[in-house]
């Protein structure tokens, strides 16, 4: 506990954390919606779009609309306005490769400085008849996309640059887990072998948990004003994590309403495992059972696939490390603090 | 050929712990059949204590009542569960007044820490169902039974009543209601029991139709599983926490 | 001394809700430039809540010390 390395190792994989996530660029993207969002089959489409970190004045600028999986049509006509604003036009099929009336279109953008850039749900596209014998054009293979040449993170509609936040916000939850569970076997020795030290401990280690649940359920609750669009959503996620906050709640509040120390950490070091237990299945079971606003539930991969590039990774496993590390030298400094404390009270 | 040994020290520990378990509810039934009837038998001598109990249900039941005159499904559901949590606490906690300390004492030296905990839990979960079918009883009196799958209904409500009654049972034990514990009581259980109450009031409104939810069943499973796990946990815990 | 702590604390806090208010003025303005603002704002809030509990411990160990100091002039 007393050893400064891990400190400062902490300290120092913070700071590349803030430099690193906070520096990186977006790659290219859209912002905004695509104006007008409505067109019919068979029309010449004119729509205005707004770039984000793009370059639509590049010479080599091209555009694609994708219908479905394998069917594109270039978009020839190009005017860009200036890097970040664009108006396309483009003659639409007659027939969609599709057998509803309705379709999504996707927008692909590129160019050699961009890479790909792509905009999912761009136009919606309605066609009055629908012919029985269309088949995709199956013309995706033949065309090359550029690939974005460096380190930047994947650009994601709706959450744009927030995506930063996965290294502070996730990171928090997952320092909480560890310094919890540092309190929960703590909690389990003090009832093995009653030992003032170890109740000291385990409450230190649960009350930094409590903080960092709250930072958490805060952080998450501002991310989700500029995403989801409100703060508080009635997201099974959200709401397991405040029932678990309350209980815990309740852990310090039974601390402070006990005067009497010993039965005070029986009491808690009991409390303290049978709140542990009643969170596991509240945050790790229910979620993954219902549809959830955040990745990783109703069967999405969460920590892995789409939703976490090897960008985002080298930043975000570090930052997982260093938020543990600080939390649990914040634990271990008031842990000390009363251990001192304590010993002081009993040699008075 | 590579022989795994397991320690000595944590097979013994798994072992006494198989034995306390396997010996309380097997070998030694009848004392807690003893047990149980005596928390009757103490319970029907007292009877104001039951009455009471049973007297503050009805009378949130009228107020709640007077106070919507017309009651919704959905608000049914969430006050059928709302008046058995609160009367549930003042029942476990009534059942754990009445004895005193010294009684205490002598049952410490007759009996197992574990059939004492079951007896209790099993007589406080047959409390709370009592209460519950009191709930639904008056509440369909004076509005409506909104109630559509009942076998649905029942097997949640049992379930749900056995969560309630261990966490409580277990909550009183803890906080050490003979000492006057109540309001410690009343901070440790209600939010320890909201992960059991969110599930319930989902079954319930799955079984009255304000729902559909196909996989429903899951939703059993976890809460039957909540249930064995603070089960298992109470009777790991309190031989420990029980013998000051 | 305590008191102080408790006002700024408090203080603190209304300038951060004040800072995320519902209002469409300060709402555009986080969501300028890809949003990047709300970033700034998960920041601020961790640094908020960190510093808000260092400021307890540090009333803690005044008084600690305070008792500690007491003891010895006695």
């Amino acid at each position: 506990m007393r050893s400064l390395w891990w400190k400062i190792l902490g300290v120092i994989i913070f700071l590349y954390v803030i430099i690193v996530g906070m520096s990186t660029p977006m790659k290219p993207g859209f912002t905004g919606d695509v104006v007008p969002f409505l067109h019919k089959a068979g029309t010449k489409a004119t729509f205005s779009v707004t770039g984000y970190n793009t370059h639509f004045t590049q010479p080599d600028t091209k555009a694609w609309l994708k219908l479905d999986s394998s069917s594109l049509v270039e978009i020839h006509d190009i005017n860009a306005k200036s890097d970040v604003e664009a108006i396309f036009s483009v003659q639409l099929p007659t027939h969609l490769p599709t057998q509803d009336s309705t379709l999504d279109a996707t927008l692909l953008v590129s160019n050699s400085k961009d890479g790909t850039a792509i905009l999912p749900g761009a136009l919606f596209i309605t066609q009055e008849t629908i012919d029985p014998n269309v088949t995709s054009f199956n013309n995706i293979s033949k065309i090359d996309f550029p690939r974005y040449e460096g380190f930047a993170f994947p650009f994601r509609s709706t959450l744009h640059e927030t995506v930063r936040n996965t290294f502070f916000h996730v990171a928090i939850w997952f320092a909480m887990y560890t310094v919890l569970i540092v309190g929960l076997i703590y909690s389990i020795r003090y009832l093995m072998r009653p030992k003032m030290r170890y109740d000291i401990i385990a409450s230190s280690f649960t009350e930094v948990g409590v903080l960092l649940g709250f930072l958490g359920i805060m952080t998450g609750s501002v991310w989700a004003r500029f995403t989801w669009g409100a703060f508080w959503t009635p997201d099974v996620k959200l709401n397991t994590a405040a029932s678990f906050i309350l209980i815990y709640s309740a852990y310090l509040v039974l601390r402070a309403s006990m005067p009497d120390q010993d039965r005070r950490a029986k009491v808690s070091a009991a409390y303290n495992i049978f709140a542990f237990a009643t969170m596991v299945p509240l945050i790790i079971i229910i979620p993954r059972l219902t549809d959830s606003l955040h990745p990783g539930n109703g069967g999405n991969p969460a920590l892995g696939g789409e939703d976490l590039d090897n960008t985002l990774r080298m930043v975000f496993y570090p930052a997982i490390i260093a938020i543990t590390l600080l939390s649990v030298w914040i634990s271990s400094l008031v842990s000390r603090l009363r251990l001192l404390k304590d010993d002081y009270m009993s040699r008075r | 050929m590579l022989v795994f040994r397991i320690p000595r020290g944590l097979c013994n520990g798994v072992k006494y712990y198989l034995h306390c378990a396997i010996f309380a509810i097997i070998m030694n039934i009848s004392h807690l059949y003893t047990l149980i009837k005596k928390e009757f038998d103490l319970e029907f001598r007292q009877s104001h204590a039951l009455f009471g109990v049973l007297l503050f249900a009805a009378c949130t039941v009228f107020i709640i009542f007077k106070a919507f005159n017309t009651l919704g499904a959905f608000q049914w559901n969430v006050m059928l569960w709302i008046i058995v949590v609160f009367s549930g606490i003042n029942a476990v906690a009534k059942s754990f007044v009445q004895e005193n300390k010294e009684t205490y004492l002598h049952y410490y030296t007759l009996f197992d820490p574990l059939e004492l905990i079951l007896a209790k839990l099993i007589y406080n979960f047959l409390f709370i169902v009592v209460i519950i079918a009191l709930v639904i009883l008056l509440l369909t009196i004076f509005t409506m039974n909104p109630i559509v799958n009942w076998s649905l209904f029942t097997q949640g409500a049992l379930l749900g009543a056995l969560g309630l009654a261990c966490i409580f049972t277990f909550i009183a034990a803890l906080s050490g209601i003979d000492r006057g514990g109540t309001t410690i009581m009343s901070v440790m259980a209600l939010p320890l029991v909201l992960p059991v109450i969110l599930l319930l009031i989902k079954i319930t409104a799955v079984s009255m139709g304000l729902m559909v939810d196909t996989e429903i069943g899951g939703d059993l499973m976890i809460l039957g599983g909540i249930d064995l796990m603070i089960c298992g946990l109470m009777l790991l815990l309190f031989p420990i926490i029980w013998r000051s | 001394m305590k008191n102080k702590q408790f006002l700024l604390s408090i203080f603190l806090v209304i300038l951060s809700i004040n800072l995320l208010s519902a209002e469409s003025g300060s709402i555009d303005f986080l969501r300028s430039t890809g949003k990047i603002y709300s970033v700034v704002a998960v920041i601020a809030v961790i640094f908020l809540g960190i510093s808000w509990y260092l400021f307890r411990l540090d009333n803690k160990i005044t008084k600690l010390e305070k008792e500690i100091y007491n003891e010895e002039k006695r």
